[in-house]
């Protein structure tokens, strides 16, 4: 599953939340909190272009980050799929790159490259040695200026992308759980499909489809270029200019706006396949956008349901019922919506029933009883982790400030991001818990093991 | 005019876009050296070998602990390795699992072990801040583990579910089926089933343990925030009372030579794609004198998106997402592999293509900037990858794992800078013969084997990986 990386706006709090006095010892809260800032540069181009540069020289290597502002959900419900495929057409060429040679400059540089889609955003990355700086500007200032479709690469590129839905999804065990989860609980809104798409659409599209997609989309002012590595800033200006300003302004493309209807009562969706080998199900609720203040207690909360051994589904469902081979709680959250959702794949022989109850259970209880102080602590300590390992890699260095820009109000919540987990108490545990886990809006999307009694338990 | 300069500068800069030729690749500058980062190495005195490789990018520790033993050494029991690493971190004689796991838990850490064909991996990674804590539970599981039999009983409940899972998962099967094809008779050939889980007693799990953990038998890296000489004496206080063992000597089994081209297909009723792999066996790691030539004539065929593979099958066909090839290296033996997913009725066409490629590269010379590019490729990403600490900690401890010459990696750039046409293709007569070839399918038979039986001998089997009768 797809997991933002940033996951909400600053919202102003005291750092440190004061300790309960009710709560057994804790483990050491720590007085010092290590992860450094990550310095950087930005501005913005005349024509828009918003330019981050990150320096640093721990090895001689630059890394490239695109982001334009468009994913799935800019898409028309009968193109579905159409942001990743255009995707694919950035890597045929353009006017002054031949055709199917993008990947070939990259690697005979010593580099690599890629790209990903999501509801959001589509970006475009390349590693390359430090004395490469120019050819990664070369080529991303081309794929903006006068990116190159023709019907070859469009037809190749259909095939291509029909291979990839069923190699990630439709031959895959669970594969669908994704597409059916936006269908089902974000229905009537540009999120209830995923970014893969239908493959019928795009073979519906027409050749003037995606040079429009390109004009409305592919614009410097719908777009965010994060540089990082061993670079000079000074100099790296002048050459981002050199290559990125020639390329006009666009008109500002469209943004979305959506309604999300709440669901009438508690909703169930069984989905069989043949192909699935154990009893599995998913519980989701709506929660809130990735800026909202609520997005940092949420990932809390998702912590102690389900990450680590210690956490209360992994007790309760693996460990002392054994009624699950695994767990796992996630907020999945969007620009403009979003949803939490517990997830558990059972041990060969248990029912759904089961599974359904004790998750069930286990929320009721967060909800009514809240967490404790001991709890909340090791969240907070499992983030501090998670984000000091983020920034090992120029590239991920690159990525995350970019985003920090697009969708976290700014490139420096990049290094605020602990703050605000710090700032949770446990009270905004359990109101979140309670404002969001509700039992009467509960969508259930059960799998169903093909085989009697979920396979050969032995 | 000195004063003039810098505005007139400023002025360019500001509408310098007119001053780019677009209609050429700039040139690059002067090309960074790929120089091995410099890393600590110290033997504690009960034989247990220490890399110290000090990355202060980004506050946190990672250890690594490589036991010079895993799934190779089952035995008759299949999945006892397994069991071993899986077990580690659920409980030690100070610490019932609940209690391991909330301490770890609460550190935001991980602690977590698997197995290797030939090694197990310990390994534990959380903020440098927590760095005693974290070695002391580390050490925790790895010196106390008690295996106690209700632990041992889950592990076993979980283990059945997951090989009930696996069998509807085209990508664990293909590899099953490539292993237990390549190395059939040797140990890297045997994998877990119901029946071998079944056998595992908790005895022979805590023997497993007691047999190869052993500080001599054993190597670890540290990877992180941390200064050599603050590390290594809390390193010592943890792990240097670990008491020295006679390892058993082991004998090697021989890898059987593979006889003609088969195809192992794997019926999947239903499956949308064939998941392929056309393989063969390779000398070990230690018995690969020339690897960083063959790293060079491996991504002309099937290396990232410029290799033959990915061009012929993906981007001149469509035929599938992805194709790439690799050697995987093992301690007593090594393989092969081309890999491609692609839709049913392209099944055979794709395998055809496959083969193609392979004795291409064999037959015909490779053009001199194909050949550059390549190179210039694995210089330049062997070079990006020493950005991270860790893939340099696994370098480290492969030259250990695998005896390689201490110097590997200093000539290692240079060695792929220097490959000619002629090493190409002698290298590819050497490791790529398609006459011995096996060709790994897992799909639905219904709709492929016709196709397939027309490149060679199809042999069936079901998704036990047991050998059946072909249907009529």
């Amino acid at each position: 599953m797809l997991k933002p990386l940033f996951v909400s706006l600053a919202f102003a709090l005291p750092v440190l939340a004061s300790a309960v006095a009710d709560a057994p010892p804790a483990p050491a809260r720590a007085l010092h909190f290590s992860l450094k800032p990550l310095t950087f540069t930005e501005y913005d181009l005349p024509n828009g272009l918003h330019v981050i540069l990150h320096e640093n020289h721990a090895a001689p290597v630059v890394a490239s980050y695109v982001l334009y502002h468009v994913g799935s959900k800019n898409e028309r419900p009968d193109r579905t799929g159409f942001a990743h495929f255009f995707e694919h057409l950035m890597f045929e060429g353009s006017e002054n790159i031949k055709r199917g040679t993008i990947d070939k400059l990259v690697s005979g540089a010593g580099g690599n490259l890629n790209a990903s889609t999501s509801f959001d955003k589509t970006d475009y990355f390349l590693n390359l040695p430090s004395n490469q700086l120019k050819l990664a500007l070369w080529i991303e200032s081309e794929r903006m200026m006068h990116n190159r479709i023709d019907e070859t690469g469009v037809e190749t590129q259909r095939k291509v992308v029909k291979e990839e839905r069923s190699m990630r999804y439709d031959n895959q065990p669970y594969g669908s759980l994704f597409e059916k989860l936006c269908a089902f609980t974000l229905a009537g809104t540009p999120y209830a499909w995923t970014p893969i798409g239908s493959v019928q659409y795009i073979d519906q599209a027409k050749i003037g489809e995606f040079r429009d997609f390109w004009k409305t989309y592919y614009v410097p002012n719908n777009a965010t270029l994060a540089i990082a590595g061993d670079i000079n800033v000074e100099e790296t200006k002048k050459l981002v200019s050199e290559y990125f300003s020639g390329i006009p302004r666009g008109a500002e493309p469209p943004r979305p706006k959506l309604t999300l209807a709440e669901p009438a009562g508690p909703q169930k969706l069984v989905v069989t396949e043949d192909k699935t080998p154990l009893n599995a199900t998913l519980h989701v609720w709506h929660a809130c956008d990735q800026r909202d203040p609520d997005s940092y207690p949420l990932d809390l909360l998702a912590n102690i349901l389900a990450s680590g051994r210690s956490s209360r589904l992994y007790r309760r469902l693996v460990d002392k019922e054994q009624v699950a081979l695994n767990v796992e709680a996630f907020p999945e959250l969007f620009e403009l919506a979003g949803v939490i959702g517990v997830f558990a794949t059972g041990i060969a022989g248990t029912s759904l029933e089961k599974l359904d109850a004790l998750i069930s259970e286990e929320v009721e209880k967060v909800k009514t009883d809240g967490v404790t102080e001991e709890e909340l602590q090791k969240a907070i300590n499992q983030k501090e982790a998670e984000l000091a390992n983020e920034n090992g890699t120029m590239l991920a260095r690159a990525k995350n400030l970019a985003n920090a820009h697009v969708f976290d109000g700014g490139t420096d919540e990049v290094n605020k991001q602990l703050d605000h987990y710090l700032a949770v108490k446990r009270e905004d545990l359990q109101r979140v818990a309670k404002k969001y886990l509700l039992t009467d809006k509960v969508y259930i999307l059960q799998y169903p093991a093909a085989e009697p009694k979920g396979g050969d338990a032995k | 005019m000195r004063r003039i300069l810098p505005l007139l500068l400023t002025a360019l800069a500001l509408s310098a876009h007119a001053e780019v030729d677009r209609t050429k690749k700039p040139e690059p500058g002067p090309a960074p050296e790929a120089a091995f980062p410099d890393y600590v190495t110290k033997v504690l005195p009960n034989g247990l070998k220490v890399f110290v490789i000090e990355d202060d990018r980004k506050p946190t520790l990672t250890l690594r602990l490589l036991i010079k033993a895993g799934d190779a050494r089952d035995g008759d029991k299949p999945g006892t390795a397994g069991f071993v690493a899986g077990l580690l971190n659920r409980g030690t004689t100070t610490r019932d699992a609940l209690t391991f796991a909330k301490a770890v838990d609460s550190l935001g850490a991980q602690l977590e072990a698997s197995a290797g064909p030939d090694a197990i991996s310990v390994s534990t990674s959380g903020l440098t801040k927590f760095a005693d804590p974290l070695l002391d539970l580390f050490a925790d599981a790895v010196l106390h583990p008690v295996f106690a039999p209700e632990e041992f009983a889950k592990a076993q409940r979980r283990t059945y579910s997951m090989l009930t899972a696996q069998k509807k998962e085209p990508r664990a099967l293909v590899g099953k089926l490539m292993n237990a094809t390549l190395f059939s008779g040797h140990p890297y050939g045997k994998y877990t089933t119901p029946e071998s889980v079944k056998s595992i007693t908790r005895d022979d799990v805590a023997a497993f343990h007691a047999k190869w953990f052993a500080p001599n038998n054993a190597s670890l890296a540290i990877v992180g925030d941390v200064k050599a000489a603050d590390i290594l004496p809390k390193i010592e206080k943890v792990l240097g009372g670990w008491e020295r063992k006679e390892i058993p000597a082991v004998e090697k089994s021989a890898v059987a030579q593979m006889g003609g081209l088969t195809i192992h297909l794997l019926d999947l009723p239903g499956a949308v794609q064939s998941s392929i792999i056309v393989c063969r066996t390779a000398p070990s790691r230690a018995g690969t004198p020339d690897l960083p030539e063959l790293n060079v004539m491996n991504s002309i065929l099937g290396g990232g998106f410029s290799g033959r593979l990915f061009q012929n099958l993906r981007e001149k066909r469509g035929y599938t997402y992805g194709s790439s090839s690799a050697f995987g290296y093992n301690k007593d033996a090594g393989y092969f592999q081309a890999t491609a997913e692609t839709r049913n009725d392209v099944t055979a066409a794709a395998i055809t293509e496959i083969l193609g490629e392979l004795n291409r590269l064999a037959a015909e010379a490779v053009a001199e900037p194909e050949l550059e590019l390549q190179r210039q490729y694995n210089i330049g990403n062997y070079l990006l990858s020493l950005e991270s600490a860790a893939r340099v900690a696994t370098r480290v401890q492969d030259i250990d794992l695998y005896g390689l010459a201490p110097d590997f990696y200093k000539t290692y750039a240079k060695r792929m800078g220097a490959v000619t046409s002629a090493n190409v293709r002698a290298l590819a007569e050497k490791y790529l013969s398609t006459k011995d070839t096996a060709i790994i399918v897992v799909g639905d038979a219904k709709q492929v084997r016709a196709s397939l039986e027309k490149i060679g001998t199809v042999v069936m089997y079901d998704t036990d990986l047991k050998s059946v009768k072909q249907a009529p």
